[in-house]
């Protein structure tokens, strides 16, 4: 076999992470390179793109173009990134808080869209920045600093809401799997359209001991192992309401039929209308009244 | 032989004045007329109050004009719902619906009663000839060409060109009703003839557009790529042109979920090296603040269209006003400075919108083109613009070579503050974008050093704007002891004031910026000199650029703030008058 053309390291920048030591975030970000080196396109033609959040930091930490843009709108930022340039390969990456709490009303439109884009939510049900406070995936009851007494709020489901959306490929990884993770991200952004990777990215600082890496490794089950047929949604959807209870890692649902990407009918529409253009020092001769 | 005609219209939304109004507009500009149209409705979907004003002219048209030669009331109930949109003196022409009784007692309380008072049966008179009531601007289109000179031709192709796809019917019903009505006013001569002289210009040289035609023509002309929006009164057209018009020229628009989606989207496809813009009113620039500023800090090109309507909130979606210059100008969090720019008019609003790509893609900043309800929604017939002239800055991107040579830092600090930018896929010229503050090579930094030497950088990219003569308008005597000062829809009518007052003998002169921020301090100043007395003519409560003058330059103390709320327009002899009372004032 040939050596890949970019090495992991290929992808890894200087900048040193601010995560604390044990973060969920830096297997993340380790197996991400590792997809990016399977995959091989070179860093130049890739650009992450993330939101605010300990996870949105994540482009800083590649020798890919990267924009860490505002809270919650990573998504419809991305969207115009890929339609301006759909050669790229564009990869969003943010927390639980960023994309379900603040952005989360542009989820479903990114996903109805069909623009191909990898969407990696590194979940750890708490607001790490901020320093521990509740985020839309913390479970109910949970004892943070702003629920003190306890959260009143059930948690969103973020893989039920993106299968309920139409996304095409929807998968949950954890970074005490790296082979698996890795393969996952890779397999994800291969997918011809919106892809989404929820990751079980512990925070090792704020959040609870069974969310640790070291609990992960004795809950997972791979949906491989429990004969999951991954084209088959309905199925996927009665998986996933196991959110927060199980740790299901694997494909829950991969379109084996992937539509057209929103991206590609823009380029047959640009083909189609070009032969319309009129001379730039013709435009304005639209509006004259004959 | 008049060389300049005024005509208003009002009725019920079914009635079809506004509809009428196009008609006329359209009439007169293939004749060669210089046009211009204002509508106003209710905000009621359907039904309603509506009207319309249509000016006339050989010359260009510099404003809607104020007091109307010509009124067309179809009720009265809607009449009286426009008041200073539809201003009455006692030389107006009043035609109204028979049916609808003599003026009410209501006309008299606002002040003028015009001398001369026309009762027409036009319900009558459409259902006699085109046998229903359907037609009724038709008969109105049909006594405006009678009395006034409009050629009946030009009536009929406009009429051709709206209903002949609509059944034979239809047409010709209002063809019955366009001659009933041109017979009617031959018959019953008015007792002074109000006759327009025939336009000097060559038919069919005319533009019919409105101002959001124009901001769309012009951001196709600059080569717009990406257009990222979300539907909103009164800015709307924008997105529907160029959804139409931008895949011909290789570009996508994107509808989006909401407004921030919507600046969202094009600031990302600016970071992805394309040309971009988003367009909105107020409310919508309350959300797209936030990512305004990360545009402002990442120092990416766009240009946000604010087409102005009355605030705040909801306020007046369909009326006009100059209310959110600081807006434009302040908004958002942090130290901010933001290039503004204001079209004039219709066929400004071209040239303005061409200049704010130019000045985005130059200096890397996101730039505020702020027009507002009137200019965005008048239909003006217009000489077609000579675009051979215009340049168009494109962005300088440093080629894989220049790349190559040296290690690449995004955010250089230049003595001009603007950086090499690059884009994603451009080889050797990777960097990290981001709302948080960076060192050169873009990397984040909590550094106060940094960021002083950073927010320098950003303020100093932005002076070489204030010494652009062309961004600014001035005209007359430069030792004139009177001046006016007005941007946006308002310079049109300051600009009828000079001439007023120039013919009254009144040495005025005029300063309209279309750069409104950041203020070119000198170019106010020289202006300032010469003056005793002036006004600052703004259509909002608080004069927001006589506010914004007052903090940056030395006003003197004889130049006022002259002031209306939004959706109360002016009438350039207004000015005159104030300006004259003035002249008598110790300064």
């Amino acid at each position: 076999m040939n050596a890949p053309l970019f090495q992991a390291k290929d992808y890894k920048s200087e900048l040193k992470p601010i995560w604390c030591p044990g973060c969920g975030d830096f297997g993340v970000l380790q197996g991400l390179y590792r997809a990016l080196s399977a995959i091989g396109r070179p860093p130049h033609e890739v650009a992450f793109i993330s939101g605010i959040g300990c996870s949105s930091r994540i482009p800083g930490y590649t020798t890919a173009y990267g924009f860490n843009t505002v809270h919650g709108r990573s998504l419809p930022i991305a969207q115009g990134v890929k339609l301006a340039n759909p050669e790229l390969l564009v990869v969003i990456a943010g927390g639980d808080g960023d994309g379900f709490s603040i952005g989360g009303g542009h989820v479903a439109h990114a996903v109805r869209r069909n623009i191909d884009l990898t969407y990696l939510v590194m979940d750890n049900q708490v607001y790490g920045l901020t320093k521990g406070q509740l985020s839309p995936t913390s479970p109910k009851g949970l004892e943070t600093v702003t629920s003190p007494l306890g959260s009143l709020e059930d948690p969103i489901n973020p893989l039920l809401y993106m299968l309920a959306y139409g996304a095409g490929f929807v998968a949950q990884a954890t970074p005490a799997d790296m082979p698996g993770m890795s393969a996952l991200i890779e397999e994800a952004i291969r997918y011809p359209g919106f892809s989404f990777v929820n990751i079980q990215s512990p925070c090792v600082t704020f959040g609870e001991d069974e969310q640790q890496l070291k609990a992960h490794k004795g809950k997972m089950k791979t949906l491989a192992s429990l004969g999951h047929d991954s084209t088959n949604q309905l199925a996927a959807m009665d998986l996933a309401r196991a959110y927060g209870k199980e740790l299901y890692t694997g494909v829950f649902y991969k379109n084996p039929n992937p539509p057209p990407t929103y991206e590609s009918l823009v380029k047959l529409r640009q083909a189609e209308q070009s032969k319309k253009a009129r001379a730039r020092h013709q435009i304005l001769e639209a509006y004259l009244q004959k | 032989m008049l060389d300049d005609l005024i005509l208003g219209m009002a009725g019920a939304g079914g009635d079809g004045v506004v509809s009428a109004g196009e008609s006329l507009l359209s009439a007169a500009s293939s004749e060669g007329y210089h046009a211009l149209m204002t509508k106003s409705f209710g905000s009621q979907i359907r039904g309603g109050e509506s009207s319309c004003r249509v000016r006339l002219s050989t010359k260009k048209v510099l404003n809607p004009g104020g007091a109307l030669d010509v009124m067309v009331a179809l009720n009265w109930e809607d009449f009286f719902k426009f008041g200073a949109e539809l201003p009455l003196s006692v030389n107006t022409v009043l035609i109204y619906e028979e049916k609808a009784g003599p003026p009410p007692e209501t006309l008299a309380a606002r002040g003028v009663v015009p001398k001369e008072l026309v009762p027409v049966g036009i319900t009558e008179l459409t259902k006699k000839s085109a046998g229903s009531d359907k037609a009724k601007t038709s008969v109105v289109l049909g006594l405006l060409s009678g009395w006034f000179g409009i050629p009946s031709e030009a009536i009929t192709r406009g009429l051709k060109k709206k209903f002949g796809n609509k059944g034979e019917g239809l047409l010709e019903a209002n063809e019955k009703a366009l001659a009933v009505g041109i017979d009617y006013a031959k018959a019953h001569p008015l007792q002074a003839p109000h006759v327009i002289a025939k336009p000097a210009g060559t038919p069919g040289s005319k533009m019919l557009c409105d101002g959001n035609d124009m901001c769309a023509a012009g951001a196709l002309f600059a080569g717009v790529k990406f257009f990222g929006g979300y539907p909103i009164t009164p800015s709307t057209e924008v997105m529907q042109t160029l959804t139409r018009e931008i895949w011909k020229y290789g570009g996508t628009v994107l509808q989006c979920e909401d407004e921030i989606a919507g600046l969202g989207a094009t600031v990302g496809a600016s970071f992805a090296g394309k040309k971009s813009m988003s367009a909105t009113s107020g409310p919508g620039m309350d959300l797209k603040t936030e990512i305004l500023g990360l545009a402002t800090i990442a120092e990416l090109p766009l240009v946000l269209l604010n087409v102005q309507r009355g605030g705040p909130s909801t306020g007046l979606p369909t009326k006009p006003e100059q209310g959110d210059l600081f807006q434009a100008a302040f908004s958002g969090h942090g130290d901010v400075l933001r290039p503004v720019l204001a079209p004039t008019d219709v066929e400004d609003t071209f040239r303005t919108t061409v200049e704010c790509f130019n000045i985005a893609e130059q200096f890397q900043t996101p730039v505020i083109l702020l027009s507002d309800q009137e200019i965005a929604q008048r239909k003006e017939a217009v000489d077609l613009i000579d675009t051979s002239k215009m340049e168009i800055i494109e962005r300088r991107v440093p080629t894989e070579a220049e790349l190559a040579a040296k290690p690449y830092a995004r955010f250089a600090l230049t003595e001009s503050g603007v950086s090499p930018i690059t884009h994603p896929g451009l080889k050797g010229g990777t960097y990290l974008a981001a709302g948080i503050e960076h060192n050169e090579k873009g990397d984040p930094t909590s550094s106060g050093a940094m960021h002083a030497k950073m927010n320098a950088k950003r303020f100093r990219k932005l002076e070489p704007l204030k010494k652009r003569a062309d961004l600014f308008e001035v005209q007359g005597n430069p030792n004139a002891a009177l001046g006016l000062i007005a941007w946006g829809s308002t310079a049109g009518v300051a600009r009828e004031a000079v001439q007023l007052a120039k013919a009254e003998g009144h040495d005025v002169k005029l300063l309209v910026p279309y750069l409104l921020y950041p203020i070119a301090e000198q170019v106010y100043a020289n202006f300032f000199e010469s003056l005793k007395h002036g006004l600052i003519v703004e259509l909002s409560h608080q004069g927001q650029l006589y506010r914004i003058l007052r903090m940056f330059t030395e006003v003197p103390k004889g130049v006022r703030s002259f002031t209306r709320d939004g959706a109360n327009p002016f009438q350039p002899i207004e000015l005159v008058k104030t300006l004259v009372e003035l002249k008598g004032l110790p300064s």
